[in-house]
Protein backbone atom coordinates (compact mmCIF):
# COMPACT_ATOMS: atom_id res chain seq x y z
CA UNK A 1 0.00 0.00 0.00
CA UNK A 2 2.33 2.40 1.09
CA UNK A 3 6.26 1.77 0.75
CA UNK A 4 9.20 4.47 1.42
CA UNK A 5 12.63 2.98 -0.04
CA UNK A 6 16.02 4.44 1.55
CA UNK A 7 13.77 7.90 1.15
CA UNK A 8 15.91 11.04 1.86
CA UNK A 9 14.27 14.87 1.98
CA UNK A 10 16.22 17.60 1.94
CA UNK A 11 14.46 21.17 1.77
CA UNK A 12 15.80 23.81 -0.61
CA UNK A 13 16.97 25.75 2.22
CA UNK A 14 19.28 22.79 3.38
CA UNK A 15 16.93 21.48 5.92
CA UNK A 16 16.91 17.40 5.91
CA UNK A 17 13.59 16.82 7.27
CA UNK A 18 14.01 13.13 6.49
CA UNK A 19 17.06 10.60 6.17
CA UNK A 20 17.09 7.40 5.10
CA UNK A 21 13.44 5.87 5.81
CA UNK A 22 12.30 2.43 4.93
CA UNK A 23 8.96 2.15 5.65
CA UNK A 24 6.06 -0.61 4.35
CA UNK A 25 2.65 -0.05 5.01
CA UNK A 26 0.28 -2.72 3.98
CA UNK A 27 -3.19 -2.67 3.09
CA UNK A 28 -5.57 -2.44 6.01
CA UNK A 29 -3.15 -1.65 8.40
CA UNK A 30 -3.89 1.89 11.08
CA UNK A 31 -0.38 2.87 11.98
CA UNK A 32 0.45 6.17 14.40
CA UNK A 33 3.59 8.42 13.67
CA UNK A 34 4.50 10.14 16.26
CA UNK A 35 7.59 12.10 16.86
CA UNK A 36 8.60 15.94 18.51
CA UNK A 37 7.72 18.87 16.10
CA UNK A 38 9.91 19.20 13.79
CA UNK A 39 10.92 15.92 13.19
CA UNK A 40 9.82 15.48 9.68
CA UNK A 41 6.29 14.00 10.31
CA UNK A 42 4.76 16.37 7.94
CA UNK A 43 7.00 15.63 5.48
CA UNK A 44 6.44 12.24 6.18
CA UNK A 45 2.82 12.49 4.96
CA UNK A 46 3.20 14.96 1.93
CA UNK A 47 5.55 12.77 0.04
CA UNK A 48 2.86 10.39 0.01
CA UNK A 49 0.44 12.80 -0.66
CA UNK A 50 2.94 14.21 -4.06
CA UNK A 51 3.35 17.57 -2.50
CA UNK A 52 6.52 17.21 -1.97
CA UNK A 53 9.03 15.17 -3.85
CA UNK A 54 12.04 12.98 -2.35
CA UNK A 55 15.71 14.33 -2.70
CA UNK A 56 16.52 10.40 -3.22
CA UNK A 57 14.74 7.10 -2.91
CA UNK A 58 11.09 5.69 -3.69
CA UNK A 59 7.87 6.70 -2.74
CA UNK A 60 4.98 4.13 -3.81
CA UNK A 61 1.37 4.60 -2.77
CA UNK A 62 -2.02 2.65 -4.10
CA UNK A 63 0.43 1.24 -6.10
CA UNK A 64 1.40 4.55 -8.15
CA UNK A 65 5.43 4.59 -8.11
CA UNK A 66 5.55 8.50 -7.18
CA UNK A 67 8.73 9.33 -9.12
CA UNK A 68 6.93 7.85 -12.65
CA UNK A 69 4.06 10.04 -12.04
CA UNK A 70 3.14 12.28 -14.61
CA UNK A 71 1.95 15.90 -12.89
CA UNK A 72 -1.81 15.72 -14.99
CA UNK A 73 -1.80 11.34 -13.13
CA UNK A 74 -1.24 13.52 -9.62
CA UNK A 75 -5.17 14.30 -8.99
CA UNK A 76 -6.35 10.93 -9.42
CA UNK A 77 -3.71 9.68 -7.35
CA UNK A 78 -5.13 12.20 -4.84
CA UNK A 79 -8.55 10.46 -5.22
CA UNK A 80 -7.35 7.17 -3.49
CA UNK A 81 -6.49 9.17 -0.64
CA UNK A 82 -8.62 11.18 2.19
CA UNK A 83 -6.73 13.84 3.61
CA UNK A 84 -7.92 15.67 7.40
CA UNK A 85 -6.00 17.90 8.15
CA UNK A 86 -5.00 19.57 11.75
CA UNK A 87 -7.29 22.93 11.25
CA UNK A 88 -9.96 21.00 9.44
CA UNK A 89 -9.47 23.44 5.98
CA UNK A 90 -13.41 23.77 5.53
CA UNK A 91 -14.70 26.33 3.39
CA UNK A 92 -16.37 28.62 5.84
CA UNK A 93 -19.00 29.75 3.08
CA UNK A 94 -20.24 26.65 1.71
CA UNK A 95 -22.91 24.78 4.10
CA UNK A 96 -21.54 21.44 5.61
CA UNK A 97 -23.50 19.56 2.70
CA UNK A 98 -21.81 21.55 0.40
CA UNK A 99 -18.14 21.25 2.11
CA UNK A 100 -18.52 17.17 1.48
CA UNK A 101 -20.35 17.29 -1.95
CA UNK A 102 -17.42 19.43 -3.09
CA UNK A 103 -14.92 16.63 -2.79
CA UNK A 104 -17.56 14.33 -4.82
CA UNK A 105 -18.10 17.34 -7.39
CA UNK A 106 -14.01 17.53 -8.29
CA UNK A 107 -13.96 14.26 -8.96
CA UNK A 108 -17.14 14.94 -11.46
CA UNK A 109 -19.63 12.90 -9.64
CA UNK A 110 -23.54 13.57 -10.88
CA UNK A 111 -25.91 15.40 -8.96
CA UNK A 112 -27.69 12.03 -8.32
CA UNK A 113 -24.78 10.62 -6.62
CA UNK A 114 -23.73 13.61 -4.52
CA UNK A 115 -27.44 13.65 -3.24
CA UNK A 116 -27.43 9.96 -2.24
CA UNK A 117 -24.09 9.58 -1.29
CA UNK A 118 -23.48 12.83 1.10
CA UNK A 119 -25.84 12.34 3.92
CA UNK A 120 -24.70 8.94 4.65
CA UNK A 121 -21.54 9.97 5.16
CA UNK A 122 -22.59 12.67 7.46
CA UNK A 123 -24.63 10.29 9.07
CA UNK A 124 -21.73 7.84 9.29
CA UNK A 125 -19.70 10.51 11.26
CA UNK A 126 -22.94 11.74 12.90
CA UNK A 127 -23.56 15.01 11.14
CA UNK A 128 -26.94 14.25 9.82
CA UNK A 129 -28.51 17.03 11.86
CA UNK A 130 -25.97 19.63 10.52
CA UNK A 131 -25.75 19.25 6.77
CA UNK A 132 -27.21 23.06 6.39
CA UNK A 133 -25.03 24.57 8.90
CA UNK A 134 -22.01 26.39 7.89
CA UNK A 135 -18.29 25.68 9.63
CA UNK A 136 -18.33 28.52 12.36
CA UNK A 137 -21.43 27.34 14.01
CA UNK A 138 -20.08 23.84 15.04
CA UNK A 139 -17.66 23.11 17.94
CA UNK A 140 -14.19 22.01 16.86
CA UNK A 141 -15.00 18.62 17.26
CA UNK A 142 -17.61 18.65 14.94
CA UNK A 143 -15.85 21.00 12.15
CA UNK A 144 -13.12 17.82 12.30
CA UNK A 145 -15.68 15.28 11.53
CA UNK A 146 -17.12 17.04 8.43
CA UNK A 147 -13.58 17.25 7.42
CA UNK A 148 -13.07 13.36 8.15
CA UNK A 149 -16.28 12.69 6.33
CA UNK A 150 -15.18 15.19 3.02
CA UNK A 151 -11.82 12.56 3.24
CA UNK A 152 -14.41 9.61 3.32
CA UNK A 153 -17.27 10.32 0.86
CA UNK A 154 -14.91 9.40 -2.18
CA UNK A 155 -14.32 5.87 -0.77
CA UNK A 156 -10.31 6.32 -0.68
CA UNK A 157 -8.08 3.26 -0.11
CA UNK A 158 -6.14 5.55 2.35
CA UNK A 159 -7.28 8.28 4.90
CA UNK A 160 -4.28 10.17 6.04
CA UNK A 161 -4.64 12.56 8.76
CA UNK A 162 -2.33 15.13 10.24
CA UNK A 163 -2.50 15.82 13.78
CA UNK A 164 -6.49 15.79 13.30
CA UNK A 165 -6.93 16.40 17.22
CA UNK A 166 -4.62 18.91 17.31
CA UNK A 167 -7.43 21.63 17.90
CA UNK A 168 -10.08 19.96 19.57
CA UNK A 169 -10.68 19.50 22.97
CA UNK A 170 -9.04 16.13 24.55
CA UNK A 171 -12.55 14.44 25.19
CA UNK A 172 -13.40 14.83 21.50
CA UNK A 173 -10.02 13.14 20.31
CA UNK A 174 -11.51 9.96 21.32
CA UNK A 175 -14.66 10.47 19.40
CA UNK A 176 -12.39 11.20 16.25
CA UNK A 177 -9.96 8.36 16.53
CA UNK A 178 -12.98 6.02 17.07
CA UNK A 179 -14.23 7.39 13.84
CA UNK A 180 -10.94 6.44 12.47
CA UNK A 181 -10.62 3.35 13.82
CA UNK A 182 -13.86 1.92 12.85
CA UNK A 183 -13.18 3.38 9.29
CA UNK A 184 -10.14 1.36 9.47
CA UNK A 185 -12.09 -1.64 10.62
CA UNK A 186 -13.94 -1.97 6.89
CA UNK A 187 -10.42 -2.12 5.15
CA UNK A 188 -9.24 1.86 5.07
CA UNK A 189 -5.82 2.26 5.38
CA UNK A 190 -5.38 4.54 7.91
CA UNK A 191 -2.07 6.60 8.95
CA UNK A 192 -2.61 9.22 12.15
CA UNK A 193 0.27 11.80 12.53
CA UNK A 194 -0.22 12.75 16.72
CA UNK A 195 2.09 13.87 19.70
CA UNK A 196 -1.02 12.80 22.12
CA UNK A 197 0.70 9.43 24.08
CA UNK A 198 -2.57 8.91 25.55
CA UNK A 199 -4.02 8.55 22.32
CA UNK A 200 -1.51 6.33 21.13
CA UNK A 201 -1.32 4.21 23.95
CA UNK A 202 -5.31 4.00 24.28
CA UNK A 203 -5.62 2.50 21.14
CA UNK A 204 -2.90 0.01 20.62
CA UNK A 205 -2.07 0.26 17.10
CA UNK A 206 1.24 0.30 15.33
CA UNK A 207 3.69 3.20 15.91
CA UNK A 208 5.80 4.54 14.31
CA UNK A 209 8.68 6.84 15.68
CA UNK A 210 10.64 9.77 13.98
CA UNK A 211 13.02 11.48 15.25
CA UNK A 212 15.42 14.35 13.78
CA UNK A 213 14.21 12.95 10.36
CA UNK A 214 14.92 8.95 10.82
CA UNK A 215 12.96 6.71 11.70
CA UNK A 216 14.06 5.33 15.43
CA UNK A 217 11.30 2.79 16.47
CA UNK A 218 8.64 0.90 14.46
CA UNK A 219 6.22 -1.23 16.99
CA UNK A 220 3.71 -3.15 15.49
CA UNK A 221 0.40 -3.50 16.71
CA UNK A 222 0.13 -4.92 20.54
CA UNK A 223 -2.44 -6.94 19.87
CA UNK A 224 -5.74 -7.98 16.70
CA UNK A 225 -7.83 -4.75 16.24
CA UNK A 226 -10.80 -4.80 18.74
CA UNK A 227 -13.95 -3.26 17.96
CA UNK A 228 -14.47 0.06 20.06
CA UNK A 229 -16.23 -0.96 23.11
CA UNK A 230 -16.52 2.19 25.29
CA UNK A 231 -17.94 4.56 22.75
CA UNK A 232 -16.78 8.51 23.91
CA UNK A 233 -20.51 9.58 23.56
CA UNK A 234 -24.05 8.89 22.09
CA UNK A 235 -23.48 10.40 19.05
CA UNK A 236 -20.43 8.06 18.50
CA UNK A 237 -22.42 4.75 20.03
CA UNK A 238 -25.49 5.56 17.28
CA UNK A 239 -23.21 5.73 14.58
CA UNK A 240 -20.77 2.80 15.56
CA UNK A 241 -24.94 0.70 15.60
CA UNK A 242 -25.76 2.03 12.26
CA UNK A 243 -22.04 0.09 10.92
CA UNK A 244 -22.62 -2.59 13.15
CA UNK A 245 -25.37 -3.63 11.79
CA UNK A 246 -24.02 -3.88 8.03
CA UNK A 247 -23.98 -7.80 6.95
CA UNK A 248 -20.74 -8.90 8.56
CA UNK A 249 -17.92 -10.82 6.32
CA UNK A 250 -18.47 -8.85 3.25
CA UNK A 251 -15.26 -7.12 1.67
CA UNK A 252 -14.68 -3.72 3.26
CA UNK A 253 -15.21 -1.57 0.44
CA UNK A 254 -18.48 -3.31 -0.35
CA UNK A 255 -19.34 -3.26 3.39
CA UNK A 256 -18.73 1.06 3.17
CA UNK A 257 -20.69 0.73 -0.42
CA UNK A 258 -23.57 -0.67 1.41
CA UNK A 259 -23.73 1.38 4.28
CA UNK A 260 -23.22 4.84 2.26
CA UNK A 261 -25.65 3.84 -0.70
CA UNK A 262 -28.56 3.13 1.94
CA UNK A 263 -28.20 -0.79 1.21
CA UNK A 264 -28.75 -0.61 -2.34
CA UNK A 265 -24.90 -1.75 -3.70
CA UNK A 266 -24.62 -4.28 -6.65
CA UNK B 1 -16.35 17.06 -18.95
CA UNK B 2 -19.69 15.95 -17.81
CA UNK B 3 -22.69 18.46 -18.37
CA UNK B 4 -23.49 18.54 -14.78
CA UNK B 5 -19.98 19.46 -13.89
CA UNK B 6 -19.79 22.42 -16.51
CA UNK B 7 -23.42 23.41 -14.76
CA UNK B 8 -21.85 22.84 -11.51
CA UNK B 9 -18.72 25.25 -12.74
CA UNK B 10 -20.27 27.68 -13.86
CA UNK B 11 -22.56 27.86 -10.56
CA UNK B 12 -19.18 28.30 -8.28
CA UNK B 13 -17.89 30.95 -10.57
CA UNK B 14 -20.80 33.27 -9.72
CA UNK B 15 -20.81 32.38 -5.92
CA UNK B 16 -17.27 33.17 -6.15
CA UNK B 17 -18.06 36.52 -7.40
CA UNK B 18 -20.49 36.80 -4.77
CA UNK B 19 -18.34 36.00 -2.08
CA UNK B 20 -15.71 38.28 -3.33
CA UNK B 21 -18.15 40.80 -4.06
CA UNK B 22 -15.27 43.80 -3.32
CA UNK B 23 -12.93 42.28 -5.49
CA UNK B 24 -15.20 41.95 -8.42
CA UNK B 25 -16.16 45.44 -8.30
CA UNK B 26 -12.55 46.29 -8.18
CA UNK B 27 -11.65 44.54 -11.27
CA UNK B 28 -14.55 45.89 -12.97
CA UNK B 29 -13.84 49.12 -11.97
CA UNK B 30 -10.19 48.77 -13.35
CA UNK B 31 -11.06 47.17 -16.33
CA UNK B 32 -13.78 50.02 -17.02
CA UNK B 33 -11.32 52.69 -16.51
CA UNK B 34 -8.85 51.20 -18.77
CA UNK B 35 -11.97 50.48 -21.72
CA UNK B 36 -13.01 54.01 -21.33
CA UNK B 37 -9.36 55.13 -21.69
CA UNK B 38 -8.73 52.95 -25.09
CA UNK B 39 -12.20 53.56 -26.18
CA UNK B 40 -11.98 57.44 -25.99
CA UNK B 41 -8.52 57.40 -27.85
CA UNK B 42 -10.40 54.71 -30.15
CA UNK B 43 -13.62 57.79 -30.81
CA UNK B 44 -10.61 60.36 -30.83
CA UNK B 45 -9.03 58.46 -33.86
CA UNK B 46 -11.91 57.95 -35.43
CA UNK B 47 -13.57 61.36 -35.26
CA UNK B 48 -9.92 62.69 -36.89
CA UNK B 49 -10.36 60.25 -39.35
CA UNK B 50 -13.60 61.37 -40.63
CA UNK B 51 -12.39 64.87 -40.47
CA UNK B 52 -9.41 63.75 -42.81
CA UNK B 53 -12.22 61.55 -44.65
CA UNK B 54 -14.33 64.63 -45.49
CA UNK B 55 -11.45 66.80 -46.21
CA UNK B 56 -9.49 64.26 -48.19
CA UNK B 57 -12.81 64.03 -50.34
CA UNK B 58 -12.96 68.03 -50.94
CA UNK B 59 -9.66 67.66 -52.28
CA UNK B 60 -9.76 67.43 -55.84
CA UNK B 61 -8.11 68.19 -59.13
CA UNK B 62 -9.45 70.19 -61.84
CA UNK B 63 -8.55 68.60 -65.31
CA UNK B 64 -9.20 71.10 -68.22
CA UNK B 65 -9.81 69.65 -71.48
CA UNK B 66 -7.56 71.54 -74.80
CA UNK B 67 -9.74 73.50 -76.28
CA UNK B 68 -9.49 72.00 -79.79
CA UNK B 69 -10.62 68.55 -78.49
CA UNK B 70 -14.03 67.70 -79.78
CA UNK B 71 -17.04 66.14 -77.60
CA UNK B 72 -15.42 62.51 -78.55
CA UNK B 73 -11.84 63.38 -77.45
CA UNK B 74 -13.30 64.97 -74.21
CA UNK B 75 -15.36 61.70 -72.89
CA UNK B 76 -12.15 59.54 -74.22
CA UNK B 77 -10.06 61.76 -71.82
CA UNK B 78 -12.44 60.91 -68.89
CA UNK B 79 -12.75 57.46 -69.46
CA UNK B 80 -8.48 57.74 -69.40
CA UNK B 81 -8.29 59.30 -66.08
CA UNK B 82 -11.27 57.35 -64.39
CA UNK B 83 -8.86 53.86 -65.22
CA UNK B 84 -6.01 54.97 -63.26
CA UNK B 85 -5.14 53.20 -59.93
CA UNK B 86 -5.63 55.98 -57.30
CA UNK B 87 -8.26 58.03 -58.67
CA UNK B 88 -11.76 57.47 -56.90
CA UNK B 89 -14.25 59.76 -59.11
CA UNK B 90 -14.32 61.62 -61.80
CA UNK B 91 -17.12 63.95 -62.59
CA UNK B 92 -17.55 65.75 -65.85
CA UNK B 93 -18.11 69.65 -65.89
CA UNK B 94 -19.12 70.73 -69.68
CA UNK B 95 -18.01 74.10 -70.86
CA UNK B 96 -21.94 74.46 -70.45
CA UNK B 97 -21.93 73.48 -67.16
CA UNK B 98 -19.77 75.89 -66.05
CA UNK B 99 -21.35 78.84 -68.06
CA UNK B 100 -24.82 78.02 -66.77
CA UNK B 101 -22.99 78.98 -63.49
CA UNK B 102 -23.17 82.83 -64.26
CA UNK B 103 -26.29 82.91 -65.51
CA UNK B 104 -27.54 85.98 -63.27
CA UNK B 105 -24.29 86.77 -62.02
CA UNK B 106 -23.49 88.69 -65.26
CA UNK B 107 -25.63 90.58 -67.53
CA UNK B 108 -28.26 88.78 -69.38
CA UNK B 109 -27.18 90.31 -72.57
CA UNK B 110 -23.79 88.55 -72.69
CA UNK B 111 -24.85 85.37 -71.03
CA UNK B 112 -27.09 85.39 -74.17
CA UNK B 113 -23.91 86.36 -76.05
CA UNK B 114 -21.58 83.43 -74.63
CA UNK B 115 -23.87 81.01 -75.73
CA UNK B 116 -22.61 78.25 -77.94
CA UNK B 117 -19.31 78.76 -79.78
CA UNK B 118 -18.52 81.79 -78.01
CA UNK B 119 -18.24 79.84 -74.42
CA UNK B 120 -15.31 81.12 -73.35
CA UNK B 121 -14.78 78.24 -71.02
CA UNK B 122 -13.15 74.76 -71.61
CA UNK B 123 -14.83 71.50 -70.59
CA UNK B 124 -13.13 70.45 -67.09
CA UNK B 125 -13.11 66.37 -64.77
CA UNK B 126 -13.50 66.62 -60.95
CA UNK B 127 -11.36 64.23 -60.34
CA UNK B 128 -10.62 62.68 -56.55
CA UNK B 129 -8.14 60.55 -55.37
CA UNK B 130 -7.30 57.63 -53.33
CA UNK B 131 -3.83 58.43 -51.97
CA UNK B 132 -2.79 61.54 -51.39
CA UNK B 133 0.34 60.52 -50.39
CA UNK B 134 2.63 63.15 -51.72
CA UNK B 135 4.62 60.40 -54.46
CA UNK B 136 1.79 58.82 -55.64
CA UNK B 137 -0.09 62.07 -55.84
CA UNK B 138 2.51 64.03 -58.31
CA UNK B 139 3.06 61.01 -60.56
CA UNK B 140 -0.74 60.78 -61.16
CA UNK B 141 -1.11 63.96 -61.69
CA UNK B 142 2.19 63.72 -63.73
CA UNK B 143 0.27 60.72 -65.85
CA UNK B 144 -2.62 62.98 -65.78
CA UNK B 145 -0.66 66.24 -67.80
CA UNK B 146 0.95 64.15 -69.88
CA UNK B 147 -2.27 62.49 -71.33
CA UNK B 148 -3.45 63.92 -75.17
CA UNK B 149 -5.68 66.87 -74.80
CA UNK B 150 -4.98 67.78 -71.02
CA UNK B 151 -4.56 71.59 -71.22
CA UNK B 152 -3.68 71.75 -67.81
CA UNK B 153 -4.60 70.47 -64.58
CA UNK B 154 -5.23 72.71 -61.47
CA UNK B 155 -4.51 71.20 -57.84
CA UNK B 156 -2.87 71.79 -54.59
CA UNK B 157 -0.09 69.42 -53.96
CA UNK B 158 0.86 70.75 -50.24
CA UNK B 159 -2.47 70.56 -49.25
CA UNK B 160 -2.57 66.92 -50.09
CA UNK B 161 0.74 66.13 -48.73
CA UNK B 162 0.50 67.55 -45.49
CA UNK B 163 -2.88 65.54 -44.91
CA UNK B 164 -1.74 62.49 -45.76
CA UNK B 165 1.57 63.08 -43.67
CA UNK B 166 -0.98 64.13 -40.46
CA UNK B 167 -3.00 61.16 -40.99
CA UNK B 168 0.15 58.27 -40.63
CA UNK B 169 0.94 60.64 -37.74
CA UNK B 170 -2.43 60.31 -35.91
CA UNK B 171 -2.86 56.48 -36.99
CA UNK B 172 0.55 55.40 -35.59
CA UNK B 173 -0.29 57.69 -32.50
CA UNK B 174 -3.75 56.30 -32.23
CA UNK B 175 -2.47 52.67 -32.55
CA UNK B 176 0.64 52.79 -30.18
CA UNK B 177 -2.15 54.44 -27.14
CA UNK B 178 -4.80 52.16 -27.79
CA UNK B 179 -1.97 49.02 -27.52
CA UNK B 180 -0.58 50.57 -24.84
CA UNK B 181 -3.54 50.55 -22.94
CA UNK B 182 -4.94 47.51 -23.36
CA UNK B 183 -1.73 46.15 -21.99
CA UNK B 184 -1.51 48.02 -19.19
CA UNK B 185 -5.68 46.96 -18.62
CA UNK B 186 -4.30 43.57 -18.42
CA UNK B 187 -1.49 44.45 -16.32
CA UNK B 188 -4.05 45.07 -13.56
CA UNK B 189 -6.70 42.77 -14.57
CA UNK B 190 -4.13 39.95 -13.75
CA UNK B 191 -3.28 41.22 -10.53
CA UNK B 192 -6.31 42.56 -9.36
CA UNK B 193 -7.36 38.76 -10.12
CA UNK B 194 -4.14 37.09 -8.68
CA UNK B 195 -5.33 39.22 -5.16
CA UNK B 196 -8.13 37.39 -5.42
CA UNK B 197 -6.87 33.80 -6.39
CA UNK B 198 -4.28 34.99 -3.22
CA UNK B 199 -7.71 35.64 -1.30
CA UNK B 200 -8.85 32.17 -2.01
CA UNK B 201 -5.84 29.80 -1.66
CA UNK B 202 -7.12 27.84 1.17
CA UNK B 203 -9.94 26.90 -1.32
CA UNK B 204 -7.83 26.12 -4.12
CA UNK B 205 -5.47 23.41 -2.06
CA UNK B 206 -8.43 21.91 -0.63
CA UNK B 207 -9.74 21.10 -3.72
CA UNK B 208 -6.19 20.03 -5.18
CA UNK B 209 -5.98 18.07 -1.59
CA UNK B 210 -9.40 16.51 -3.15
CA UNK B 211 -8.15 15.61 -6.28
CA UNK B 212 -9.14 18.52 -8.37
CA UNK B 213 -7.45 18.66 -11.72
CA UNK B 214 -6.57 22.41 -12.99
CA UNK B 215 -8.79 22.50 -15.14
CA UNK B 216 -11.44 22.37 -13.02
CA UNK B 217 -9.95 24.40 -10.65
CA UNK B 218 -9.30 27.14 -13.14
CA UNK B 219 -12.97 26.98 -15.01
CA UNK B 220 -14.93 28.99 -12.42
CA UNK B 221 -11.99 31.43 -11.88
CA UNK B 222 -11.94 31.89 -15.95
CA UNK B 223 -15.92 32.26 -15.61
CA UNK B 224 -15.72 34.51 -12.96
CA UNK B 225 -13.11 36.72 -15.19
CA UNK B 226 -15.66 36.24 -18.07
CA UNK B 227 -18.35 37.34 -16.30
CA UNK B 228 -16.58 40.57 -14.67
CA UNK B 229 -14.90 41.37 -18.30
CA UNK B 230 -18.79 41.32 -19.88
CA UNK B 231 -20.18 43.32 -17.60
CA UNK B 232 -17.29 45.68 -17.38
CA UNK B 233 -17.95 46.20 -21.10
CA UNK B 234 -21.44 46.56 -21.03
CA UNK B 235 -20.79 49.42 -18.38
CA UNK B 236 -17.94 51.15 -20.21
CA UNK B 237 -20.26 51.41 -23.59
CA UNK B 238 -22.76 52.95 -21.60
CA UNK B 239 -20.53 55.40 -19.72
CA UNK B 240 -18.96 56.39 -23.33
CA UNK B 241 -22.07 56.61 -25.16
CA UNK B 242 -23.53 58.90 -22.27
CA UNK B 243 -20.30 61.14 -21.95
CA UNK B 244 -19.84 61.38 -25.78
CA UNK B 245 -23.22 62.62 -26.27
CA UNK B 246 -23.44 65.17 -23.98
CA UNK B 247 -20.05 66.15 -24.72
CA UNK B 248 -21.69 66.61 -28.70
CA UNK B 249 -24.45 68.29 -27.06
CA UNK B 250 -22.03 71.24 -25.99
CA UNK B 251 -22.91 74.16 -27.98
CA UNK B 252 -19.46 74.79 -27.42
CA UNK B 253 -18.08 71.88 -28.84
CA UNK B 254 -20.44 72.10 -31.82
CA UNK B 255 -17.11 72.64 -34.11
CA UNK B 256 -16.17 69.14 -33.52
CA UNK B 257 -19.16 67.53 -34.64
CA UNK B 258 -18.90 69.27 -37.63
CA UNK B 259 -16.19 68.13 -38.79
CA UNK B 260 -16.22 64.51 -37.03
CA UNK B 261 -18.54 61.90 -37.22
CA UNK B 262 -22.29 64.40 -38.46
CA UNK B 263 -20.11 65.04 -41.46
CA UNK B 264 -19.94 61.37 -42.63
CA UNK B 265 -24.24 60.75 -41.26
CA UNK B 266 -25.52 58.20 -39.86
CA UNK B 267 -23.92 55.45 -42.00
CA UNK B 268 -20.68 55.86 -40.07
CA UNK B 269 -21.86 56.71 -36.53
CA UNK B 270 -23.70 52.91 -36.23
CA UNK B 271 -20.41 51.07 -37.13
CA UNK B 272 -18.86 53.16 -35.12
CA UNK B 273 -20.76 52.42 -31.90
CA UNK B 274 -21.65 49.02 -32.97
CA UNK B 275 -17.79 48.54 -33.26
CA UNK B 276 -17.15 50.15 -29.72
CA UNK B 277 -19.39 47.81 -28.14
CA UNK B 278 -18.48 44.32 -29.90
CA UNK B 279 -14.84 45.68 -29.07
CA UNK B 280 -15.12 46.55 -25.67
CA UNK B 281 -17.46 43.39 -24.95
CA UNK B 282 -14.14 41.33 -26.63
CA UNK B 283 -11.56 43.31 -25.17
CA UNK B 284 -13.43 42.50 -21.59
CA UNK B 285 -14.46 39.24 -21.85
CA UNK B 286 -10.47 38.25 -23.39
CA UNK B 287 -9.14 40.09 -20.47
CA UNK B 288 -11.09 38.70 -17.72
CA UNK B 289 -10.76 35.42 -18.94
CA UNK B 290 -6.88 35.55 -19.62
CA UNK B 291 -6.32 37.48 -16.69
CA UNK B 292 -7.69 35.16 -14.58
CA UNK B 293 -6.50 31.80 -16.28
CA UNK B 294 -3.23 33.54 -16.49
CA UNK B 295 -2.66 34.69 -13.09
CA UNK B 296 -3.33 31.58 -11.14
CA UNK B 297 -0.13 30.10 -11.92
CA UNK B 298 1.80 28.71 -9.17
CA UNK B 299 -1.61 28.56 -7.24
CA UNK B 300 -1.70 25.36 -9.70
CA UNK B 301 1.15 23.72 -9.60
CA UNK B 302 -0.31 20.13 -8.83
CA UNK B 303 2.84 19.60 -6.27
CA UNK B 304 2.06 22.75 -4.00
CA UNK B 305 0.14 24.03 -2.02
CA UNK B 306 -1.79 21.29 -0.84
CA UNK B 307 -1.63 21.32 2.91
CA UNK B 308 -0.08 24.65 3.13
CA UNK B 309 -0.25 28.28 2.13
N1 LIG C 1 8.78 23.86 2.92
C1 LIG C 1 9.82 23.74 3.78
N2 LIG C 1 10.98 24.37 3.51
C2 LIG C 1 12.03 24.27 4.35
N3 LIG C 1 12.01 23.57 5.48
C3 LIG C 1 10.88 22.93 5.80
C4 LIG C 1 9.74 22.97 4.97
N4 LIG C 1 8.76 22.24 5.55
C5 LIG C 1 9.29 21.75 6.68
N5 LIG C 1 10.57 22.15 6.85
C6 LIG C 1 11.47 21.79 7.92
O1 LIG C 1 11.64 20.40 7.89
C7 LIG C 1 11.66 19.86 9.19
C8 LIG C 1 10.55 18.84 9.35
O2 LIG C 1 9.31 19.51 9.27
P1 LIG C 1 7.92 18.77 9.38
O3 LIG C 1 7.94 17.60 8.46
O4 LIG C 1 6.86 19.77 9.20
O5 LIG C 1 7.95 18.27 10.89
P2 LIG C 1 6.78 17.83 11.86
O6 LIG C 1 5.52 17.68 11.07
O7 LIG C 1 7.25 16.56 12.45
O8 LIG C 1 6.64 18.90 12.89
C9 LIG C 1 11.52 21.04 10.13
O9 LIG C 1 12.83 21.42 10.53
C10 LIG C 1 10.90 22.09 9.27
O10 LIG C 1 11.31 23.37 9.71
MG1 LIG D 1 3.68 18.67 11.24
Amino acid sequence: MIEFRGVHKTYANGTKALRDVNINIEKGEFVFIVGASGAGKSTFLKLIMHEEVPTAGEVIVNGYKLSKLKRREIPYLRRTMGIVFQDFRLINTMTVFDNVAFAMRVTGASKREVRKRVPYILGLVGLENKARSYPMELSGGEQQRVSLARALVNNPALIIADEPTGNIDPELSYEIMELLTEINRRGTTVLVVTHEHDLVSHFHRRVIVIEDGTVVSDVPQEQPAVPVSEPANDVVADVLDTIQSAPKGSPADAVIDDIVNGGDAQ
Amino acid sequence: MRLSSLGYLIKEGFRNIKQNAFMAVASILVLVSCLLLSGSAYLVFVNIESAFDYVYSQNVAVVFAAETADEAAVAALGEQIRALSNVSDVELISKEDTLTRYEGVIPEATFEQLQGTNNPFLDSYKVTFIDLDDAVFKSTIQSIKDMPNVDDVSYNGDIAATLAHLRSVVMLIGGVVIIVLLFVSLFIISNTIKLTVYSRRLEIGIMKSVGATKAFIRLPFMWEGMVLGFAAGLLSYGIMHLIYTRLMAMPALGFISFTSLSVTGLSTVMPVWAELLVGFLVIGVLTGMLGSGLSMGRYLKEESGVSSD
